[in-house]
């Protein structure tokens, strides 16, 4: 068996967040797919649309204009449709009580935005790994929960 | 002081008591002295009605001697005047008699005697007139005349003998009572006396009971007087006055600085409630007034405040307070006090007023301090991981010069970014009690441990410590405390020297520390640090924990000069301490000292 | 006449699997090219019918070894993890070796070779998932759970769960029972 190919989508508000991320996926040698979205919003309605294809990972970017990651998380949480996207924060901020009160509503991994591209790269493959392993070792997903 | 007034209403019961028993005890005397008395005269009638019982038994057996000579006389003369004894002697008779039937008609067995006698008397006068008769036709010799005569000297005989009888029983009747009142006569005067020393005794411990009293109360007194004197001084000190309302009456009472608190002189106008509410302030004249009929009807007033505005048109702040005091005798007062509390309304809106303003720079920094550490990231950020793009895409078509550039711009943001976290951690390191928690010390120590551990492994460093028990800390930064101490110790060794720290454990007792003078806590946690780095001299000690305080050039060393601000105020936190001692190029020593609780 | 035709083998291949497959009633997703993944058990009859179909076309199951092996190594140390209870004396490499009757290098070579982790990290993380479910499903104190895991110390124990998770046993039980509080209060 090879790696699944992994279907991954990030929304951030910012344009080079979006550029980091989609190029360290793009050097990354790991079957993914990847989509980005500008806000919650356009997030959201991607998300709820019928023929939606479900991300197997979501990032979310947790300070955005119209909608915020927290909200979002919320949201996706209280969704039944939506319980087996896990869901990965991507937030520059790392104070102990967002981290917190992302993983208590739900979210499954914390990532503090690095400073360091190679680090970005490092980080991205270490969640579709772990991601990946929660998925075929049928590990139990709500005990997933991962800080980077 | 309740001791002694208690001791008086129990002597005056007391007193009471006594007053009552000698006033028994003198009646009881009185009494008995009355019946001795009576018993006395009655003792001298007795003897008295014995003499005429006497005497008239005695005229009764003259009366009988002198009709019986007279008769003898008669009968001898023949003069008749012999006889007239006789006839005098036969009224008296009667009239002894009569008189004996009168003195003992209480006496049954004298009156049975009387009747004896009676009959016995009326025969001898038969006789004798019998006799008589016989002698007066000369017949003495017949034998009627004898046998007459010889009667009339049995019968006279016989009453002799009665009233000899009767005289005696008279006697024996009076030695009777004589006996008897001498007996309980010769005891009256014992009594008397006995009765007078418990008298004079009472007397006695009742003078001392009240002499007692005397004292006690001029003491209290005294003390009442020292007391009013306190009070009026503490009146005008704490700026109060008090006043009483006595309920029944509906009369007020105010005390001389009450005047004083409206501005007015002591007395100076009658103390009731209109006058009173005239310098009350208008806005609060109906509460107060609801606040006053309340207190009529309840007779208790609780914590009331409201304006005043004296004369001179200056307004001060009352506040009133009054209590029910009902006294030994069932009267009903209200005793309240009221006090001028302007000052301390004033000084709590100051205080009120700085506090806010407090709090709001307070707030206005720490969430200047987060904005701006946390926004300044952002775009440092993206410039870090755009040269990190840089270095690793295009680096092999740079100059030397560009190479060059692109270290220097790449040192200076990541001093930056140094000094931005470090920051950001300050002003997160703030106190809230949630945050508190049973903590296992030894994990928050291996979790620092373990994020220095490519440092500690580059820098060969050898760490030991001691085993610390379970406290109840904030959890993440005591691990940030132990993080700073650590990568302090690290960051400043000895070049050539492998760091070795170690980290000891023990309790510390509070009036072991000099700085911690006048702690609540007993006992405390003391955590030290010790290394074997560059030290530093002992005259910076306290300088080092000051923000951005740093005592080397940042070329030498990499420190912020937040790290250490940052143990003191996560120690501060915690009701600690923390010190310093360094020796130069031997190494230093940071102790944390956190309260036991 | 000549016909030049150009035709896309791999487009020709998904859609004869895609038909046979149908046929037998079998559910399945194309992985990457030449890997199926069934999504529903499949018989003993049916994998036999696959077989035979798909043989027509030249198209051949290949018993890979290697995958089924590693399968093999994860079941064993989930068992070994799981199931420490009677406690396992020796060396997880050992234990391994032993069971499986390969070399521990083999085994190890292997494993990394087609899951892209080590073996040891495997079994960090299975061990940290137990940690993690006695955690969430039982009252057992910290202590009490590095102690059934054979850590040396709950220091150990929360450096490495720290390690692989980013964040402490505390910090995890904290967020589970704010979960459930969360939990409840919507309910």
């Amino acid at each position: 068996m090879q790696e699944d190919f992994t279907y991954v989508v990030l929304a951030d508000d910012d344009e080079d967040d979006r550029l980091f991320f989609v190029e360290a996926f793009d050097e990354l040698k790991i079957q993914t797919k990847v989509d980005v979205y500008k806000d919650g919003l356009e997030l959201m309605d991607a998300l709820n649309h019928p023929d939606a294809v479900l991300p197997n990972i979501l990032f979310l970017d947790l300070n955005m204009p119209k909608k915020s990651g927290i909200e979002c998380l919320i949201e996706i949480k209280s969704n039944k449709k939506f319980k087996d996207i896990a869901i990965a924060i991507y937030s520059t901020s790392a104070s102990e009580e967002d981290i917190e009160d992302t993983f208590v509503q739900g979210a499954n991994i914390y990532i503090k935005k690095p400073s360091d591209f190679n680090d970005l790269k490092k980080i991205l493959s270490d969640v579709v790994t772990i991601n990946w392993q929660y998925h075929t070792n049928a590990l139990d997903k709500d005990n997933f929960l991962l800080r980077l | 002081m309740n001791l002694p007034l208690k001791f008086i209403a129990r002597s005056e019961r007391f007193l009471k008591i006594i007053f009552g028993a000698s006033l028994f005890i003198v009646l009881v005397m009185g009494g008995v002295a009355y019946k001795y008395i009576k018993e006395l005269s009655k003792s001298i009638d007795d003897v008295q009605h014995n003499y005429q019982v006497h005497i008239a038994l005695e005229r009764m057996a003259s009366a009988l001697k002198d009709a019986e000579s007279g008769k003898r006389g008669f009968m001898i003369s023949r003069d008749s005047t012999y006889l007239e004894p006789l006839l005098v002697s036969s009224s008296a008779f009667d009239n002894s008699l009569k008189d004996l039937e009168e003195l003992t008609k209480n006496n049954p067995e004298q009156q049975k005697n009387i009747a004896e006698l009676k009959i016995k008397v009326d025969k001898n006068i038969e006789i004798f007139q019998k006799t008589l008769e016989l002698s007066t036709s000369n017949d003495f010799d017949s034998p009627e005349f004898i046998a007459a005569f010889r009667e009339g000297r049995q019968t006279m005989n016989s009453v002799r003998f009665k009233i000899n009888q009767m005289t005696a029983h008279e006697n024996d009747v009076l030695s009777l009572a004589r006996e008897i009142s001498s007996k309980r006569l010769s005891n009256a005067p014992m009594l008397v006396y006995y009765v007078l020393i418990l008298s004079l005794l009472i007397l006695l411990l009742t003078y001392l009971q009240i002499t007692k009293n005397l004292k006690i109360l001029k003491e209290k007194n005294e003390l009442l007087e020292t007391f009013k004197k306190s009070t009026i001084q503490s009146e005008i000190i704490s700026k109060h006055g008090n006043w009483i309302w006595h309920i029944e009456e509906n009369i007020y009472e105010y005390s001389d600085n009450l005047y004083r608190l409206l501005g007015e002189e002591p007395q100076s106008f009658d103390p009731n409630l209109d006058n009173y509410l005239s310098f009350v302030h208008p806005d609060d004249v109906e509460k107060l007034m609801e606040h006053v009929e309340e207190m009529m009807e309840n007779e208790d007033l609780p914590f009331i405040h409201y304006r005043i505005i004296q004369k001179n048109g200056a307004i001060k702040h009352f506040k009133a307070y009054a209590k029910l005091l009902v006294d030994s005798d069932g009267h009903k007062r209200l005793l309240g006090t009221t006090a001028d509390i302007t000052n301390e309304i004033e000084n709590y809106r100051l205080i009120e007023k700085r506090n806010l303003e407090l709090e709001r720079s307070n707030k206005e920094l720490s969430s200047f301090n987060y904005v701006a550490s946390h926004d300044l990231q952002e775009p440092l950020r993206k410039i870090q991981t755009f040269l990190s793009r840089l270095e690793d895409k295009e680096k092999d078509k740079l100059s030397n010069s560009g190479k060059l550039y692109i270290e220097r711009i790449k040192s200076s943001s990541s001093r930056m970014r140094s000094l931005i976290d470090d920051l950001l951690q300050f002003s997160r390191t703030n106190k809230s009690e949630e945050a508190f928690e049973e903590s296992n010390l030894n994990i928050l120590l291996e979790t620092a441990k373990h994020d220095l551990a490519e440092i500690i492994g580059d820098k060969r460093a050898r760490i030991t410590s001691d085993s610390m028990p379970s406290m109840k800390v904030i959890p993440f930064q005591i691990k940030q405390l132990f993080l700073n101490l650590l990568s302090n110790s690290l960051k400043y060794s000895r070049e050539n020297t492998p760091p070795a720290i170690t980290i000891t454990y023990s309790l510390t007792n509070a009036s072991d520390l000099p700085k911690i003078k006048y702690s609540k806590f007993n006992t405390y946690h003391t955590i030290t640090v010790q290394d074997n780095g560059i030290g530093f001299d002992q005259e910076y000690a306290e300088k080092i924990f000051i923000l951005f305080n740093r005592l080397h050039n940042k070329n030498e060393y990499s420190g912020t000069g937040i790290g250490l601000s940052i143990c003191k105020k996560i120690v501060d936190n915690h009701n600690g301490y923390i010190t310093a001692v360094g020796d130069t190029n031997t190494g230093s020593t940071f102790t944390v000292y956190l309260p036991k609780t | 006449m000549k016909v030049f035709i150009k035709f896309d083998f791999a487009q020709f291949c998904s859609k004869v699997l895609d038909e046979k497959l149908c046929e037998l009633g079998i559910k399945y997703r194309m992985l990457n090219f030449g890997e199926l993944e069934f999504l529903e058990p499949v018989s003993a009859d049916q994998m036999k019918a696959f077989e035979t179909v798909l043989n027509d076309y030249g198209i051949e199951k290949i018993e890979n070894q290697k995958v089924i092996l590693v399968q093999k190594i994860k079941d064993t140390i989930v068992d070994m993890v799981f199931n420490a209870n009677e406690s396992i004396a020796v060396k997880s490499s050992v234990y391994l070796a032993d069971k499986l009757g390969h070399s521990y290098g083999y085994l190890s070579n292997l494993f990394s070779e087609v899951t892209y982790t080590s073996i040891e990290n495997f079994i960090i993380l299975q061990r940290i998932e137990y940690a993690k479910s006695l955690i969430t499903n039982t009252d057992l104190s910290l202590t009490e759970i590095a102690f059934r895991l054979q850590y040396s110390s709950v220091a150990h124990l929360s450096t490495q769960f720290k390690n692989t998770t980013g964040i402490t046993p505390t910090t995890f039980q904290r967020i589970i029972a704010k979960r459930r509080a969360l939990k409840n209060n919507k309910d």
